[in-house]
């Protein structure tokens, strides 16, 4: 009875992970549409289907019966075909660890985070394939672009994720429940279920870890607009420079598969937002011990897993209408810039910040006064982050000449009047010679 | 051999490591989302910096200047609306008024007040499209579709005046095509306070102030005013510079001489100096259609010219302050009925000469930062 159970099991939990994934990127097609569409003054897709609903289908079902060009396209057509599956491959097996509910999670995997990660960093390897065998410079310099940018955010991604691990470890006493999958939290996890329980046996009743740790989420939100290339870090595929980056030899369903696991690496990465910081299922109505009396056993577990996917989802959206805003209104950084911004900015914070929780959850008090005092610390730094920003990213107050821009608007040497040649000749001509 | 390896000493270069490294020549347009047109620039790279750039011109050549020569000059008003595509008005007056000044007449007082206010609102149209491809270019997608929202109302406007969107056709030697019709000025008085109170604020909100925006332009492309000048820039990148070179003021035409103009000058000289002062233009343009629409005389549209004009012998140079810069006409008459020689002072083609020199040693990236702030029209740099 429980084998069968088990796979029963299995297979919704297969089920709904491949359905949500496939479909989530199409659902997810259409919302871009349609809310960048309302942002912009437009209406959007209209005509097929009631308020265009249809779209997305029917744009599938066109990519589907495309010619599948690589012939010509590619010197090296092995690695052009392989690419897009190299590509989607992990973020379809990410989504394995995903916690829609303590039910509906393909295995709680006790890796769970560094599962993730290490699942979400592969991707690079597809996007430098399709550079490399496209035989074409803007892919070539597309999937440079990319490698650079996808393993430069990696590591404050990991670094904010640490935060809220460490405060498992905290809150980890105490953590039990109606669920066998909850009852097992002892110590700090990095299991993607404990973390979402550990953020619901808290001195509140939701004590999700954005209140605790604001920071941790704003970053890890940044290099997950970085990580699946999204505007304002969507220069891998910066179109007024690079046509389409290293999708531009890319045609039918291959294209299809990389623009499938960049919106499955969106919805993950928000998903696991949800999880590690926004309370996973926690929310009104998502309360087992209240079903499980009400309505029994078994159908409280259902009604309450209802609720928690439920939840889970809508918590997700709002995260990838996040994403879908941030990209109407920003432009794009350009690339110094963005490494300058990972590894100068984003990476020293997230070490501060490890540093500062670490020893303020040390501090001989009680529990719950530990995290006063390290949620107040956070929120601190997240506002010496946000207004310290300005200061650094504006180059200089409108109306005001930055002092390095004056010297060389008074010197001579760009003039066409000097004989002088412009700075760039001069390095060039110094390493010829 | 001592060629070869010259040659080969030219193609690479040793990196700190020893690492050699070969300059990558990259073919930028003339299908490139961001070229504006069909501009192609043949781009020398090492690394993502810049070496050399080429710009080659000539994919959207027409021969304007060649049908000028070969229609009646009233004819050749239609043909200038295909020049610079984002400003026809503009391009029309020009030619207007270089027949007017061959020929020796001056149009009606209303007919110069009518012209300025399209050549206002025209200023205004371009400079739209001009900040939100820029914006375009920059990787924000949101600007493009309010300009375009906006400028959908002047291009209304210009319909109900000439019947044609873009290509107005509105001007005549000696005047204007029609009167405005009924209703025509609160529309227009309507879309100024709309412009004014939504519009603006709206791209200001958008684009000052965004601390990528401002990264990615300010110090980018700058252009010494001394360069400039050498250059034969004019318009809003002159202007940008600190250069205060108005044609509106410097050497005032049509109603221009009654009603004065406030440069927008900006001392920076770089991408973003551009971008402000054509946003300060678009401020200056909304006053100055306003105190056209207060002053605007009564009197005839048109003066009397006949329908075949025949100027006398001669050549004359008329050039107007266009959204983009100096807009000459250049016209030699051998009495007949049509233009011996035209010839059109564009300011995009004169604009785009400094791009090489520019884009030398930035990076990639900044090309098209550079390329949009100059803000080209292909239609003119080919004609």
């Amino acid at each position: 009875m429980s084998v069968l159970f088990n796979v029963i099991h299995f297979i919704i939990v297969l089920a709904f992970s491949l359905f949500f994934l496939l479909n989530a990127a199409m659902v997810l097609v259409y919302l871009e549409r349609k809310v960048m569409a309302l942002m912009q003054d437009r209406v959007g897709p209209l005509h097929n289907g009631p308020q265009g609903i249809l779209q997305s289908p029917f744009d599938v079902a066109k990519l589907l019966l495309k010619e599948d060009i690589f012939r010509g396209v590619s010197k090296d057509p092995l690695i052009f075909q392989l690419a897009p599956v190299v590509f989607f491959a992990p973020v379809l097996t990410a989504f394995v660890v995903l916690p829609f509910s303590p039910y509906v999670t393909g295995g709680a995997l006790a890796t769970g985070v560094v599962y993730y990660v290490a699942m979400s960093s592969i991707d690079v390897i597809g996007v430098f394939m399709a550079g490399w065998g496209s035989n074409s410079k803007y892919a070539l310099i597309g999937g440079l672009r990319s490698a650079a940018q996808m393993i430069s955010y990696e590591l404050p991604l990991v670094l904010a994720l640490v935060g809220p691990v460490m405060l498992t470890s905290v809150l980890a006493p105490g953590c039990g429940g109606g669920h066998p999958n909850l009852g097992v939290c002892s110590v700090g996890s990095i299991s993607f279920t404990q973390i979402v329980a550990a953020q619901m046996r808290a001195p509140a009743p939701w004590l999700w870890f954005v209140i605790l740790q604001p920071l941790g989420l704003l970053i890890y939100y940044i290099c997950g607009l970085a990580e699946t290339n999204r505007s304002p870090f969507d220069l891998p595929e910066a179109e007024s420079e690079l046509v389409a980056g290293y999708l531009t030899e890319y045609s039918g369903m291959r294209w299809a598969m990389f623009f499938l696991g960049e919106y499955g690496n969106m919805t993950i990465v928000s998903a696991v937002a949800t999880a590690v910081f926004l309370g996973g299922w926690s929310g009104p109505g998502a309360a087992i011990e209240f079903w499980t009396g009400a309505l029994g056993s078994f159908w409280g577990q259902v009604i309450f897993n209802i609720f928690g996917v439920g939840w889970f989802i809508a918590k997700m959206f709002v995260l990838l209408i996040v994403f879908i805003w941030v990209r109407a209104t920003l432009p794009r950084l350009r690339a110094d810039q963005l490494m300058q911004y990972a590894w100068l900015i984003l990476m020293p914070l997230t070490l501060l910040n490890i540093l500062i929780t670490g020893a303020l959850l040390l501090l001989p008090v009680g529990q719950t006064a530990q995290l006063w005092i390290s949620g107040a610390a956070n929120w601190l730094l997240l506002l010496i982050f946000v207004f310290g920003l300005r200061r650094i990213t504006g180059v200089s107050p409108l109306g005001r000449l930055p002092r390095w821009m004056r010297k060389r608007a008074a010197s001579p040497s760009r003039g066409l009047a000097s004989g002088a040649p412009p700075r760039s000749e001069r390095a060039l001509a110094g390493q010829r010679s | 051999m001592a060629t070869d390896q010259t040659s080969e000493a030219r193609l690479y270069t040793e990196g700190p490591e020893g690492l050699r490294s070969e300059e990558m020549i990259l073919n930028m347009g003339p299908q490139h989302p961001s070229t504006h047109g069909v501009l192609r620039l043949v781009l020398t790279l090492e690394g993502e910096t810049v070496v050399h750039c080429t710009p080659v011109i000539g994919y959207l050549h027409r021969g304007i200047e060649k049908i000028l020569e070969n229609r009646p000059y009233m004819g050749g008003i239609r043909y200038m609306d295909n020049s610079d595509y984002l400003s026809p008005m503009l391009n029309e007056t020009a030619y207007a008024g270089a027949v007017e000044q061959l020929m020796g007449i001056e149009p009606p007082r209303r007919a110069q007040y009518i012209r300025l206010l399209c050549n206002e609102l025209q200023r205004i149209a371009s400079h739209l499209v001009a900040i939100g491809t820029y914006g375009l270019d920059l990787g924000a997608f949101t600007p493009i579709l309010y300009t375009f929202r906006d400028r959908e109302g002047i291009m209304d406007m210009f319909e109900a005046l000439g019947g044609s969107r873009f290509n107005v056709n509105y001007l005549r030697v000696g005047g204007v095509l029609h009167d405005f019709p009924a209703g025509w000025l609160q529309q227009c008085e309507q879309w100024l306070d709309r412009f004014e109170r939504m519009g603006l604020p709206e791209l200001e909100e958008l684009i000052t102030g965004n601390e990528i925006f401002d990264a990615r332009t300010q110090g980018v492309g700058y252009i010494d005013p001394r360069q400039a000048v050498a250059y034969g820039l004019t318009g809003p990148i002159l202007r940008a510079s600190g250069v205060s070179f108005d044609l509106r003021v410097d050497r005032p035409y049509m109603a221009y001489r009654e009603i004065p103009v406030n440069v927008q000058t900006r001392q920076e000289g770089d991408a973003f100096a551009r971008y402000r002062v054509r946003m300060n233009e678009m401020y200056e343009s909304v006053r100055l259609c306003r105190v056209v629409l207060d002053k605007l005389p009564g009197g005839a549209i048109s003066s009397r010219t006949p329908i075949a004009l025949r100027p006398p012998r001669g050549e004359t140079y008329f050039a107007l302050e266009s959204s983009k810069g100096e807009q000459g006409i250049y016209l030699i008459s051998d009495g007949s009925e049509y233009p011996y020689r035209a010839k059109i002072r564009g300011p995009s083609f004169v604009n785009l000469q400094i791009l090489p020199e520019l884009l030398r040693g930035y990076k990639m990236a900044d090309v098209v930062a550079i390329l949009g702030s100059i803000d080209v029209v292909l239609g003119e740099v080919d004609r």
